[in-house]
């Protein structure tokens, strides 16, 4: 089988500080997101549970943490890795090193990228990119692009999103916050609750157990800060995506939603899944548990799912509990045998829509 | 594959000429929008203009700063009186929000990107312009730098690719001859292919990636 596949993830995020434990604590029972200081402490926030040194040395410290645990599974000998080139995507990058370090500490976006790659050990080409909440995904894209040219064999992505004050506050700006728990689909959601992730991926020509059918993008100008009620644009990225995968609707036998407890933007999304399948497949929302991290939500989210299902099992959606007739989802978990195709969306302000077509390859 | 230059455009503007620039081209249009977006959107839109012509369009651009002045505003004047960050002023939106302004002003946009490079690696973008070209009839590429200082012009370039050729464009290719090209920086490239009138090729290096632009005719 040819093409993209996703050869190793690791993920530090607050379910834990690898893959491993997250996917233990996501089988077990749900954990509240606690209100955290760093961030201004008027919101809950899922923080990553690693700490020590300043706002920069953190973030080295848990890149060189998760770049640890994505070299051990992906087994590539030290010249290769050293050579990976490197497409950074985040929403924020260093700009929680001002809330402790004032100016002198706010990076361009571009040099905290490279300190990120660095701390990865890869000396290949460093590409930061933003496009606010799918940067990770797009970072994506854009590898998927190097490898089908035949540029490279292997790319290395980061999604990536620290804690900051100024993310925080923004989304407080807009009210889009909860002052509880994120609560995907639910019908009594009242907003998102943020998070930080630091995500890696790597992308390969060599097959490997899920290969990335197809990828769409589109845009929703509804407004720079929502999606469109009737969930259009999304409803056509998925259709898009399985369009780029040769998928009829049946086949898919998953959806990890965007969903993340907004009382717009999951009925929005509602209602592009209803548009285009019947009935619904399976539904899965990660940001219960992961809380909305952003720039760095693909690849995390992406490290999870792929993460859980290799141990048999769809994760439960946290925060869902009980089903609002207006939308028609019900995510729920179980088991996997049987889920060979994901369709994987994402969106985020300025109108970016993306969804991610995966299946079993091996 | 050769893809089509159209439009390159260099805009320069002072600081303090800045917002009356953007009342004269957009009236009150984007009083929300954000310093950084309206400057993308000054250059994007006298581009399209110049350019013409419809079609599936890409947006990407890119800066070494982004919004990080903004931001840094943003911190200042918000973060540290305790209040809330605008829409506006939050740096995770306003990057990115010219593509979206550019939809809001009905341009069939599909896809956008904002990336962060250093000065040598402008050839990323053509780079990245021709694989989107598969999807999208154009792209529209641009550098944008906002001042850090009064005495500094703020930046905004933008040039059209498409994928078919159209009267007065430039043919664009990757060129195997990067050691006889001159070396240019995502600062300069977009204003030296403006500028270039000469029958012969140009011919431009970012690190080891070159590339030649030649009229079509």
């Amino acid at each position: 089988m040819t093409g993209t596949f996703v050869r190793a993830a690791a993920l530090a995020s607050a379910l834990g500080p690898d893959l491993d434990s997250a996917v233990e604590r996501l089988a077990g029972a749900p954990v509240a997101p606690a209100r955290n200081t760093k961030t201004g402490g008027a919101w809950p926030y899922f923080a990553i549970p690693i700490s020590g040194g300043d706002w920069r040395e953190r973030a080295e410290a848990i890149a060189r943490s998760v770049a640890g645990d994505l070299r051990r599974e992906a087994a590539i000998e030290p010249a290769r890795w050293a050579e990976l080139p490197c497409i950074v995507g985040s929403s924020s990058f260093s700009v929680g090193a001002w809330d402790e370090g004032g100016w002198a500490a706010l990076e361009p976006s571009f040099e905290f990228a490279s300190r990120l790659a660095r701390a990865f050990g890869v000396r290949g080409a460093v590409t930061a990119l933003s496009t606010t909440c799918t940067s990770g995904l797009s970072a994506l894209d854009v590898a998927l692009g190097l490898i089908a040219e035949g540029e490279f064999r292997e790319v290395l992505v980061l999604g990536a999103e620290f804690c900051n004050r100024l993310t925080v506050a923004g989304f407080a700006g807009l009210e889009l916050l909860s002052a509880t728990a994120a609560r995907p689909c639910d019908r009594e959601r009242d907003g998102l609750v943020l998070g930080e992730a630091l995500a890696a991926v790597l992308v390969s020509a060599a097959p490997s157990p899920w290969r990335i059918a197809a990828l769409a993008t589109g845009m929703d100008a509804a407004s720079v800060t929502g999606p469109a009620a009737d969930g259009a644009a999304i409803a056509s990225a998925m259709r898009a995506a399985m369009g780029g995968a040769r998928w009829e609707s049946a086949a898919v036998d998953l959806i990890k939603l965007q969903s993340g407890g907004g009382r717009l933007a999951d009925s929005a999304e509602a209602n592009a899944v209803r548009e285009l399948f019947a009935p619904v497949p399976g539904a899965v929302s990660l940001k219960g548990a992961l809380g909305h991290t952003l720039g760095a939500s693909g690849p995390a989210e992406l490290a999870l799912l792929l993460a859980s299902l290799a141990r048999g099992r769809v994760p439960a959606t946290w925060g869902f509990a009980e089903r609002d007739g207006e939308l028609g989802l019900a995510p729920s978990g179980g088991d996997a045998q049987g889920v060979r195709r994901v369709l994987f969306n994402l969106s985020g302000f300025g109108g970016s829509v993306m969804s991610l077509a995966l299946e079993r390859a091996l | 594959m050769t893809v089509y230059l159209l439009a390159p455009t260099s805009l320069r503007v002072a600081p303090d000429d800045f917002p009356a620039r953007v009342r004269a081209r957009f009236a009150s249009e984007l009083r929300r929008a954000g310093r950084f977006a309206q400057l993308c959107l000054l250059g994007a839109q006298a581009c399209l203009d110049a350019a013409g012509g419809d079609g599936a369009l890409g947006v990407l651009w890119a800066s070494e700063f982004g919004a990080l002045y903004a931001a840094r505003a943003a911190l200042d004047e918000d973060l540290r009186r305790g209040e809330a960050a605008m829409p506006f002023t939050f740096i995770a939106t306003q990057p990115h929000l010219a593509g979206a302004l550019l939809a809001q002003r009905s341009h069939p946009v599909t896809r956008t990107a904002c990336l962060y490079l250093p000065a040598d690696a402008w050839p990323s973008l053509p780079r990245l312009a021709q694989r989107w070209l598969a999807e999208c009839e154009r792209v529209l590429v641009g550098c944008v730098e906002e001042s850090g200082s009064g005495g500094v012009a703020h930046r905004s370039d933008w040039c059209l690719f498409r994928k078919k050729p159209a009267a007065g464009a430039l043919r664009c290719e990757r060129s195997l001859e990067a050691e006889s090209a001159a070396d240019a920086t995502t600062e300069d490239w977009i204003p030296r292919v403006a500028a270039w009138h000469r029958p012969a090729p140009l011919l431009l290096r970012g690190g080891e990636d070159a590339w030649s632009f030649a009229s079509d005719g």
